[in-house]
């Protein structure tokens, strides 16, 4: 009888049923590593002397770069270490962090420069692809080939990567001392100071604009190219008060110029057309040109300025506090004296290459396809008009003011110096309709100009001179009361560049807002000429 | 004695109809394939399979995303941005080849069971069950031909598979294998089509023995034989039955070519119309389209007269697109001219224009360049310029004796021809990979203009690893198919 109940018991026990009290099946990061112990045994080592295991077991949201075995293993056998007990306890965190971001990054946001997210450690990670022997390879901070990618896991993305990832340990300045091609650049550096701002790391550095720096550095054999074949014969030509510590000095600011803000990788660098550099107010404009990455490529003033190539071999070189890029000619910061700009705002490239409007009809833009230098805030776009004629027998027709008009519209001037301008409006007085208004407040890079214009005020004619007094002007040859030149206000252009101006509408709503051209005059040049004709020639001061 | 009774009525209630357990609304196979309409009809429903949306929209994808062509707009999605930059995973749903499968399983069916028709319909001649058999073979031929040159290694299906998009467990073929399988096919096809129909509306939109010579061209070409491929071009450009339309008036020359389709110089299309509409409008011409013109497609490829709007290339603004808002007017435009209208959702039938009497001579041509006879090329050339008044800015002189000098120009007046028709990125691969791809700089050069620029050179860099010239195998595909393995470059 004992024996038959001890039976029931034991078939009991067999029935009992697995309560299921996780959410999800899905490994975390740690988990994951777990799982593939024959790949991953020995970062999961390091995790656990370091002390992530914990964080990387439970949720949020990382990425992080593997080594497997293999590439831990050489990176003992070039640290001369038999295992990673023997490796000091805080380089391998730094060395972890390194390898993990706070974000989930797969493969398709890779570029050719940063990913833009710090690593835990506090340095940048640049990614790319290599080509080898006919393979192709994504590869991380040039160091490493990802053998693995996009693995999704509960609170990230892995990618298994063949070599372990090093931090740059070298600031700028020490990289730049300790290339024997930059001998001279870096006595420059040095006399100048600037050897110190390049020399601090971002954590330690109290002006965090200057943190992560750029520097486009010129090779000794570029700046004998040059005629400078030493540091005295660089400091003869630009230092001028023979101080290069002096701010002001020309060296000073030549090597200024040669520092941009932020980490900016070449792919960085032709994102953007123009960097501002630590001389100030002094930009670099940059281009890519089929491959060519150039600096300072520029048509000014309708001349053709060739610029300096930067070389991809030798650059995007990560230094801790910054990206050391070389330049394959010498570039300085160009002198130039404040020119005037006569805009006239309907000739951009996407209505030239219209030959059966450009001159001819009138071509409503939509917002879908508005010239790229030209921005509205919609709902409404704009027309170019043709037929009543002024300069080069065109204009811009904005309809602006709410609500069913766009409220604002922003052009991207041409190339202006720096300098101070005055900046007129050209346009044709017309109103939609006997009530219209349209007052607008113009800024320039935000920077609202002190008078405010109206697309609908005829200006009032008397004298030249009275006009001008009262900020009114003929543009147009012969003279025509019904295009009005409205002065804006003075600007002062801070840096040689294309701005953003912009019409903000203040009172009032229409369609006719003509806009033909806008001047950009030196202050302390003739305002009133020269005048244009239909064909746009430009007349002088007779 | 009672029991036997029983025991005979149970079998004699077993013929009555509900045992009967074949399907009343429906046919099954044993059915059909009893007379040649139900074989007609089998093989008229391969064309139909054409018109699926998947399919043409994969064959635009594959044929465009990856060239230099076209520009995503802010409704392109993220499947097809990834196409454009390079980043090509096997979850996109662009590497599936369901569609493609799907009608080459139509093709399986005719070819196997179209035999038995001949026992049940004596009034089906050999020669006719043959033509049938013919546009079948051919028509599997133009599937695996897109497959060879989208995927490169695919299974070859070769037999009717009882699921629509299913496919047995297979593995991989060669590309050599595919190629011979083409061909193989493609011979039967040739030696039995018929020449015509008797109407337009067949002739271009049912394979000729003519759409089979322009498939056989053009694979000749893809694997550089010449002679074969100058043969076959021969035999469709003597046969007088096709020639370019007049490009003198554009708006009559557009709507004959693109608006109703089936011109003169057809060869082969895809007839949509307006009982079957295309996917085309959602994504060239409403509004919120996905795909527009590149910027450089006017200023570059058909360039632009600024002096004088009316000398323009007709292929130029109003034949592939609207240089205005850059819509990819060959299937998204109405008219041309000097009104250009778009057509509404409800006029989307432009066709799929596969083959043209213009892609056989530049075909030709191509091939003409790499057997030492530049001269005759470029004539060719001048023939295609010259009916659809090719710019002088786009005019280049190679030295005849040159080659590569021909063929690059023939690539350029190719991208004018054939823009937007699905053809421009083989058109690339085909002249990069030539000589073992000893002109892959052709490819590098168009990607390097066409990527971004802060990921120019890591596209550049996968474009140099030459596996990436095709698309990986879908990852849906791969689990159905234990057999299959994902091609290299995606492992």
């Amino acid at each position: 009888m004992r024996i038959v109940f001890i039976c029931l018991l034991l078939l009991c026990s067999c029935k009992k049923v697995a309560i299921v009290s996780n959410t999800t099946d899905e490994v975390n990061i740690t988990g994951y590593l777990q799982l593939h112990p024959d790949k991953f045994s020995s970062f999961l080592k390091i995790i656990s002397i370091t002390g992530d295991e914990g964080f990387l077991g439970v949720y949020g949201a990382y990425t992080a770069f593997v080594p497997d075995n293999d590439a831990i293993s050489a990176y003992l056998q070039l640290k001369g270490k038999g295992a990673v007990e023997n490796i000091d306890v805080q380089e391998l965190k730094d060395l972890v962090k390194f390898h993990l971001l706070e974000d989930t990054i797969s493969t398709s946001s890779f570029s050719d420069g940063k990913l833009n997210r710090l690593t835990m450690y506090g340095q940048y990670l640049i990614t790319g692809a290599s080509n080898k022997d006919g393979v192709t390879r994504i590869t991380v901070n040039r160091q490493a080939n990802i053998i693995e990618s996009n693995i999704r896991v509960g609170n990230g993305i892995i990618h298994v990567i063949d070599h372990v990832l090093q931090p740059a340990v070298y600031t700028l300045a020490a990289m730049i001392e300790n290339d024997p091609r930059y001998s001279i650049f870096s006595q420059a550096v040095k006399e100048t100071g600037l050897y110190d701002t390049l020399n601090i790391l971002p954590v330690a550095n109290t002006d965090s604009s200057r943190a992560w720096l750029t520097v486009l550095a010129e090779s000794d054999s570029v700046l004998k190219n040059a005629g400078f074949n030493s540091y005295a014969d660089l400091k003869a030509r630009f230092s001028y008060t023979g101080d290069p510590k002096n701010p002001d000095d020309s060296l000073h600011l030549y090597v200024d110029y040669h520092i941009l803000y932020g980490v900016k990788y070449l792919a960085d660098i032709v994102s953007s057309t123009s960097h501002n550099t630590l001389a100030p107010l002094e930009v670099v404009t940059s281009k890519l040109s089929g491959q060519t990455v150039l600096i300072n490529d520029d048509t000014f003033n309708g001349i053709y300025e060739p610029g300096v190539e930067l070389n991809r071999a030798g650059s995007d070189n990560a230094a801790s506090n910054g990206v050391l890029h070389a330049a394959m000619g010498h570039f300085s910061i160009k002198i130039r004296n404040p020119v005037p700009v006569y805009w006239d705002v309907a000739n951009f490239p996407e209505i030239r290459n219209l030959p059966a409007y450009f001159g001819k009809q009138n071509y409503p833009f939509a917002l879908t396809n508005m010239p790229k230098d030209i921005t509205v805030a919609g709902p409404s776009a704009m027309q170019y008009t043709v037929g009543s004629t002024y300069v080069n027998g065109d204009f811009l027709q904005i309809p602006l003011g709410g609500p069913n008009r766009s409220a604002w519209v922003e052009l991207r001037t041409p190339l202006l110096v720096r300098g101070k301008y005055k900046v007129w409006i050209c346009y044709r007085t017309q109103k939609q309709s006997g009530s219209s208004n349209n007052v607008n407040q113009i800024s320039v890079d935000g920077e609202p100009l002190q008078r405010t214009m109206n697309f609908t005020t005829s200006m009032p004619v008397s004298s030249e001179g009275e006009m001008e007094a009262q900020g009114w002007k003929w543009f147009t040859d012969p003279v025509s009361n019904g295009w009005a030149g409205r002065q804006v206000g003075t600007i002062e252009i801070k840096t040689t560049d294309r701005h953003l101006i912009r019409f903000t509408t203040l009172q009032g709503t229409q369609n006719t807002n003509n806009l033909d051209m806008i001047h950009f005059i030196p202050q302390d040049m003739d305002q009133l000429y020269p005048r244009f004709k239909t064909d746009g020639t430009p007349v002088p001061r007779p | 004695m009672k029991y036997k009774f029983l025991l005979i009525m149970i079998f004699l209630s077993s013929c009555s109809k509900w045992l009967d357990v074949k399907p009343q609304d429906g046919i099954i196979r044993d059915n059909y394939w009893q007379n040649k309409e139900q074989l007609k009809a089998a093989v008229i429903g391969c064309y139909a399979s054409l018109l699926d949306n998947a399919l043409v929209q994969n064959l635009f994808v594959w044929g465009e995303l990856r060239a230099d062509m076209v520009s995503s707009t802010l409704y392109t999605t993220v499947d097809e941005i990834s196409i454009m930059q390079a980043n090509i995973l096997a979850s996109n749903s662009y590497t599936g080849w369901a569609a493609v499968y799907r009608t080459i399983n139509y093709c399986n069916t005719v070819i196997d069971f179209a035999s038995q028709v001949i026992e049940s319909d004596k009034t089906l001649t050999q020669e006719q069950l043959d033509a049938y058999l013919a546009e079948a073979h051919g028509l599997r031929a133009l599937m695996y031909y897109y497959l060879l040159r989208s995927f490169g290694e695919v299974p070859l299906q070769l037999k009717a598979s009882s699921g629509d998009d299913q496919l047995q467990q297979l593995k991989k073929s060669t590309q050599q294998e595919v190629y011979d399988q083409i061909m193989k096919d493609l011979l039967f096809a040739e030696q039995h089509a018929l020449e015509t129909y008797g109407n337009i509306l067949e002739d271009k939109g049912r394979l000729t023995k003519f759409s089979i010579y322009a498939i056989e061209a053009d694979a000749f070409l893809w694997m550089e034989k010449y002679d074969d491929c100058i043969a076959a071009c021969d035999k469709i450009i003597l046969s007088g039955r096709f020639g370019l339309m007049d490009g003198n008036v554009q708006s009559q020359w557009f709507n004959t070519v693109y608006f109703t389709g089936n011109s003169n110089e057809s060869i082969f299309e895809f007839q949509f119309d307006k009982q079957k509409l295309n996917p085309f409008y959602p994504m060239f011409g409403a509004a919120n389209n996905r795909f527009i013109g590149a910027p450089r497609v006017m200023e570059e490829v058909y360039g632009i007269d600024i002096t004088d709007a009316t000398k323009k290339d007709i292929r130029g603004d109003g034949g592939s697109m609207r240089a205005t808002d850059q819509m990819i007017w060959k299937f998204a435009g109405a008219t041309s001219g000097t009104q250009l209208d778009a057509r509404t959702a409800a006029d989307s039938y432009a066709h799929w224009f596969v083959y043209r009497f213009a892609d056989i001579l530049l075909l030709k041509a191509e091939a003409l360049a790499w057997t030492n006879r530049g001269t005759e090329a470029l004539e060719l050339v001048g023939s295609i310029r010259s009916r659809a008044h090719a710019l002088v800015f786009t005019e280049r002189t190679p030295d005849p004796a040159s080659a590569i000098d021909v063929s690059n120009y023939i690539l350029e007046e190719r991208s004018r021809e054939f823009a937007f028709e699905g053809k421009r990125w083989y058109d690339v691969l085909r002249h990069a990979k030539r000589n073992n791809y000893a002109h892959l700089d052709i490819l590098l050069d168009m990607v390097a203009f066409n990527a971004p620029g802060n990921m120019q050179q890591s596209i550049i860099n996968k474009y140099k690893d030459v596996r990436s010239h095709y698309f990986p195998i879908n990852q849906y595909e791969l689990q159905a198919d234990k057999q299959l393995v994902q091609n290299p470059y995606y492992q």
